[in-house]
């Protein structure tokens, strides 16, 4: 017998207590990942290709004061400007149906394909879409959802303005950060409201990254002491200010990851100390036999670690498999999209195992160490 | 059927050391539990506790919150000489048409801004809300760009304190007093002049109105009439039931609490079963005894479920107490409903304390469910030999 089976055998001659051990440290390893995968997506918006040439201009006294029209035409001649639309949000809802369906924006339909690079759209769809003036294309996390193809039409109730519109689908999108968002034409809500003149916000497409500061400054200046001042900023930290105002949620996860982590490494401890009370007796042997304290501490630690290792794998396996091959934007009605258990968090939470490992077998190999061959022998349970 | 109660509640205390982890473990998955359901409680409440039930509450049909209603001043105008509205002392009707605004304001703490309600009301607007009340300085005066803020809101974010002052739509508005909503939805808001609200945001049209009603007859006559008026694109709500109805925000918070507790009972009903399948298995000898001793396979059972009962329950009283200190803390998020920065309370209730006692005790039940069954088994001879 070699001392790795020995170790092997150890682990598994109470097959339950190695089962529950191993099922409560991958119970709480899933949780985990979890946390730290919605923690991700809540803080971390999801990178979108052109991102780095976008710019958002929103009122500056906040997202939900409208801008002027007529701004337009003054954005559009600064250097460095390749395209510009408005971005207003209809806040539309099914009827009958309370809660919020899918984000729905008002825009310019010829410059939505120059400011949004990343929309994948096909060439007869966008000619469609252009075309008339009543329609509008969706993402197709939405259209799956809803089960809407190209020529379904639908009615929508605003919550923001008066009324209702009908729209017809021109197409079916893909490829951007947020499949789900609705597209239409900024001049049919216009037309159905009495032209007020008004736009939710800008977003601003630059022709390079290198130009994005000063287009941002220039625009910011330009309407500076004027009744409708604006605020420019690139997307990135555009979503990153429309994230920090969740504000406590963060702190919230946060802290109930490491009462996670904590209670995880208190169980687990307890169970490797049970296991090595258990067999103080065999132990006792082993030193009068000659094994040395750092062999003991050796043999115990390969145990604990190859517990935590396997309730890891188990764990973090199952919330990758999880959230990579199911429907993740289903299970929580939308409130997820991507749900991406990265490396790093994957190899978070195999640290947090590793550590578990160790510092649960440093308390029982402390009490192997310190007893006496006699008294351990004298052991009786 | 006679129970070895004493024997297994004195093990509880004796063999308190191979226990304490499963004990700290169950407190902690209960203290999680009870606070995130406390924020949800909490979240309800201030959304429930506002409103008066003399009130009525009118905005246009089909918005979902308040800064995105809109009432035209001749709507203002068509309502204002109901007979159905009271009137003061003065005889001038109780009418208060407001406008809400959202501002975006920096945090406190340096986390980048977030957008907080503004209030525009007039004076009536005040004696229609005595939930509110004042703590510092004084109220604004009306053609001046002041403003009262709400205390809780007030710790949140820079110069919100009396006597400072900020920056939005390119003016300044002055702190002159602060105000306390009682764990109201207005606990929330910075509150300022109608009609310098109106000018300083470019506003032709006010959000809402709240009108005090004569009686509850009359209330329900003010919301047929607004129904049943064509002409009138507005919808009528007791102000009670209108706040009620906004407590979806806190749905996304109670699913995270249930999941939470869900995956960490998990975890935790493993680790009972460990403990007390160990326990049974240090105290063969002892339950060989007690059999002998006349009690039955089932008062076995009986007594170490009772025992894993025991012992999560002191779990969850001790998680419990564990999320008491935060009872009362206030905190914010921003509301998905009105979409600007919701402040409010943990809440314990008496209840949500039961409640995670009871989810405690049923993680104790469903862990020693199953070392209790083995106990039961055990043959009696072979238990009385084992050492």
């Amino acid at each position: 017998m070699t001392l790795s089976t020995f170790i092997f055998k150890n682990a598994l001659r109470n097959k339950r207590r190695a089962l529950l051990s191993v099922s409560s440290v991958a119970a709480s390893l899933f949780l985990l990942v979890t946390l730290q995968v919605a923690l991700r997506e809540l803080t971390l918006p999801v990178e979108s290709a052109g991102a780095e040439l976008r710019v958002c201009a929103r009122n500056k006294v906040s997202l939900t004061n409208p801008l002027p029209a007529r701004q337009r035409t003054i954005i559009e001649k600064i250097p460095g400007v390749e395209g510009v639309t408005p971005f207003t949000w209809f806040g539309g809802q099914f009827q009958n149906e309370g809660a919020m369906t899918f984000a729905q924006f008002a825009m310019d339909a010829r410059e939505t394909r120059r400011v949004f690079t990343d929309l994948k759209l096909t060439a007869a769809e966008q000619a469609a879409y252009e075309s008339e003036k009543s329609s509008a294309i969706i993402g197709k996390i939405s259209a799956d959802k809803y089960h809407f193809k190209v020529g379904d039409h639908f009615t929508l109730d605003s919550t923001i303005y008066p009324g209702s519109l009908e729209f017809k689908i021109a197409g079916i999108f893909t490829g951007t950060a947020d499949d789900r968002m609705m597209m239409f034409h900024q001049e049919y809500l216009d037309e159905s409201i009495g032209t007020p003149g008004l736009v939710g916000m800008w977003w601003i497409k630059v022709k390079n990254a290198d130009d994005m500061p000063i287009v941002i400054k220039t625009i910011n200046d330009a309407f500076a002491n004027t009744a409708a001042e604006v605020r420019a900023e690139s997307e990135r930290n555009f979503q990153l200010g429309f994230i920090s105002m969740l504000g406590n949620i963060k702190t919230l996860i946060a802290s109930i990851s490491t009462v996670v982590v904590f209670t995880l490494v208190l169980v687990t401890a307890s169970t490797m100390s049970m296991a090595v009370r258990e067999r103080f007796r065999e132990l006792a042997i082993l030193k009068a036999l000659g094994f040395r304290r750092r062999e003991l501490f050796v043999f115990i630690l390969a145990e604990s670690f190859g517990l935590a290792v396997v309730g890891a794998v188990l764990g973090i396996g199952a919330a990758y498999c999880v959230y990579t091959f199911g429907n993740i934007s289903q299970m929580t009605h939308g409130i997820f999209v991507s749900f991406e258990v990265t490396p790093h968090i994957m190899g978070l939470a195999a640290l947090v195992a590793a550590l578990l490992g160790i510092i649960s077998a440093i308390a029982p190999s402390l009490a192997v160490a310190r007893m006496s061959v006699v008294n351990g022998l004298k052991t009786l349970d | 059927m006679a129970l070895p109660l004493k024997y297994n509640f004195r093990n509880v205390i004796v063999r308190w050391r191979a226990t304490l982890a499963t004990i700290l473990g169950i407190a902690m998955v209960v203290a999680v539990y009870v606070l995130v359901q406390a924020l949800a409680v909490g979240l309800e409440k201030s959304a429930s506790n506002t409103g008066d039930p003399r009130n009525v509450m009118i905005v246009r049909k089909g918005a979902t919150a308040e800064s995105s209603s809109q009432v035209s001043l001749a709507q203002l105008q068509t309502v204002r000489y109901w007979p159905q509205i009271a009137h003061d002392a003065q005889g001038v009707p109780f009418v208060s048409a407001d406008v809400i605004t959202l501002i975006s304001q920096p945090r406190i703490d340096g986390r980048g801004e977030a957008n907080v309600s503004v209030r525009g009301l007039t004076p009536i607007g005040l004696q229609l809300r005595p939930q509110v009340k004042l703590v510092t300085g004084r109220w604004f005066t009306p053609g001046k760009r002041e403003v009262a803020i709400s205390q809780k809101i007030a710790r949140r974010f820079t110069s919100f304190h009396v006597g400072e002052s900020f920056r939005t739509a390119g003016n300044t508005l002055t702190v002159v007093g602060e105000f306390d909503g009682s764990n109201s939805a207005f606990d929330s808001e910075i509150w300022m002049d109608a009609d310098e609200a109106r000018s300083l945001f470019d506003r032709q049209n006010y959000s809402s109105l709240l009108v005090r009603v004569t009686s509850p007859q009359a209330a329900q006559e003010i919301i047929s009439r607004i129904e049943a008026d064509k002409r009138l694109p507005l919808r009528a709500e007791a102000e009670v039931k209108y706040y009620g109805d906004q407590t979806a925000t806190a749905t996304p918070i109670r699913i995270l609490g249930n999941f939470l507790a869900t995956a960490m009972s998990i975890g935790a009903i493993f680790a009972a079963m460990n403990t007390m399948y160990a326990s049974v298995g240090a105290r063969t000898r002892e339950i060989g005894t007690l059999r002998v001793l006349g009690f039955r396979r089932r008062s076995v059972l009986a007594g170490f479920i009772i025992e894993g009962a025991l012992l999560a329950a002191i779990g969850g009283v001790l998680g419990c107490l564990l999320a008491l200190p935060l009872h009362g803390y206030s905190t914010g998020t921003m509301s998905f409903n009105s979409f600007s920065e919701t402040v409010f309370e943990f809440r314990i209730t008496p209840w949500l304390a039961a409640k995670g006692i009871i989810f405690s005790v049923v993680v104790g039940i469903i862990g020693s469910l199953l070392p209790a069954l083995r106990a039961s088994r055990l043959p009696v001879i072979a238990a009385l030999k084992s050492v």
